[in-house]
């Protein structure tokens, strides 16, 4: 059987240094450091011990602070109980008996007093630091991607690195809001456009000078261009609410379209002729609603971005949809034959009765109403009989 | 006379820049039809393509 054990063939031989057996690694131990210390050296024994930047465990600790003073609780139990790299810890958790139930008890004690403080402002303070902390994580994280130059060096290193990757963030944010407007206002080929500029200039960069700071902004504009492109989000119509109550096919428009907000297109007073009666409505952000006399058979074809298809009392979902409905009618009903396109939004037909109000995207008296069930293919056929919900 | 040799990450995230930029461009000239469905696995791929440079190029 073979054995680790080093094999002693007598006195007078001494292990060559072949023989030796590889030293054993030292057990890491969670000491206070002596040499990386701002107060106490807790963190910079958490950084040893774990083997990263103490700037990061310093951040924690101060993020950790704002939490209702946890990280000063923890700083002081850490105090307490971690061994300093001289020595042994303020408070001996090494003995027996009556030592240790002092350490449980005082760590209770500690915990005791700071409940309310931990419970009262750490959610609110929790808003701020743990942002804050994460913020500076992600402009780190940026920077680094964006430079090349890691988490490493002296808190200076580390804090201008933070501050230029937040500055990254910041401008890629500016244009991502930007970029969005434009492609949703501006002419369709501006941002693509730019974005084709902003390639080319870091493709010849490549073999001149990298310009890597300019693919995080580029990168920004072109997925929020993309994002308003695939949704179809125009602001042509402009923005707000908007309602309107046609009384007669002469004042029934082809085409109702607005930007952001709702559209409210009601024809329930509407003198409608007999057969077809086309309408398209187009709503880049928000909600089109349309309502229809009880006795008009409705044909839709709605494409929405991402949002929602609400056909009376059917919902159809979800990304990309493609709703399509069109029952045939007889030739005394009339069929609205309805084209929707919705960016981001709801597109909603409903036949309800009475008056109502419209905010925020409900109706408001309607809302503990069960609203009625409807058989499209009754009314298409003109024999619709509705039971009320 | 040798060439430069040309900053890879950057050469890579140019070029996907320029993709990018391409399928916007078709989308805006009406020859595709840019829905969820296609622009979501587009942007994934360049937005991957670019960190998948940076990294092999930091980790060389």
């Amino acid at each position: 059987m073979e054995s680790n054990d080093t094999q002693t063939n007598g006195p007078e031989e001494q292990p060559t240094e072949e023989q030796q057996p590889p030293p054993q690694p030292q057990q890491r131990r969670l000491t206070r450091s002596r040499e990386d210390r701002v107060i106490a050296g807790v963190c910079g024994g958490f950084a040893r011990y774990f083997n990263i930047d103490p700037v990061f465990t310093r951040i924690a600790a101060v993020a950790l602070a704002f939490v209702g003073g946890a990280g000063l609780l923890l700083y002081l139990a850490a105090l307490l109980l971690m061994p300093s790299d001289e020595g042994g810890a303020v408070v001996d958790t090494s003995g027996q008996g009556r030592n240790r139930v002092l350490v449980i008890l005082g760590v209770g004690a500690l915990l005791l007093v700071a409940w309310p403080f931990l419970l009262g402002g750490g959610i609110f303070l929790a808003g701020v630091g743990i942002p804050l902390a994460l913020l500076v994580g992600a402009g780190v994280l940026v920077w680094w991607l964006v430079s090349g130059e890691g988490p490493s060096g002296d808190s200076r290193d580390v804090a201008r690195r933070a501050l230029l990757g937040i500055g990254v963030i910041i401008l890629c944010f500016i244009v991502c809001v930007g970029g969005a407007f434009a492609a949703a206002a501006g002419p369709d080929w501006l941002v693509p456009a730019m974005v084709i500029t902003a390639g080319a200039a870091v493709v010849a960069g490549a073999f001149l000078k990298p310009i890597r700071w300019l693919v995080p902004p580029a990168l920004a504009l072109a997925l929020a261009a993309g994002v308003v492109s695939a949704a179809g989000i125009d602001l042509d119509g402009g923005v707000g609410q908007r309602e309107y109550r046609p009384t007669s096919t002469v004042d029934l428009r082809d085409r109702y379209e607005l930007g952001i907000g709702d559209l409210i297109v009601d024809l329930r007073d509407t003198d409608l002729p007999a057969g077809d009666v086309p309408l398209e409505v187009d709503v880049g952000l928000g909600q089109a609603v349309v309502l229809v006399p009880r006795d008009v058979c409705v044909a839709t074809s709605a494409d929405v971005g991402i949002g929602n298809v609400r056909m009376f009392n059917r919902d159809n979902g979800g990304i990309d949809v493609d709703f399509q409905d069109t029952p045939e009618a007889v030739p005394d009903v009339t069929r609205l034959v309805l084209d929707a396109e919705i960016g981001v939004g709801e597109v909603r037909v409903e036949d309800l009765e009475g008056g109502f109000e419209f905010h925020d995207g409900r109706f408001r008296g309607f809302e503990d109403r069960d609203f009625t069930e409807r058989d499209e293919r009754a009314v298409c056929e003109g024999t619709g009989e509705r039971a009320s919900g | 006379m040798r060439a430069a040799r040309p900053d890879i990450p950057a050469l890579v995230a140019g070029l996907a820049l320029l993709a990018l930029g391409s399928v916007l461009l078709l989308d805006a000239l009406g020859l595709i039809d840019l829905g969820f469905g296609l622009f979501a696995p587009v942007a994934c791929a360049v937005t991957g393509a670019i960190l998948l440079a940076n990294g092999l190029s930091r980790r060389a």
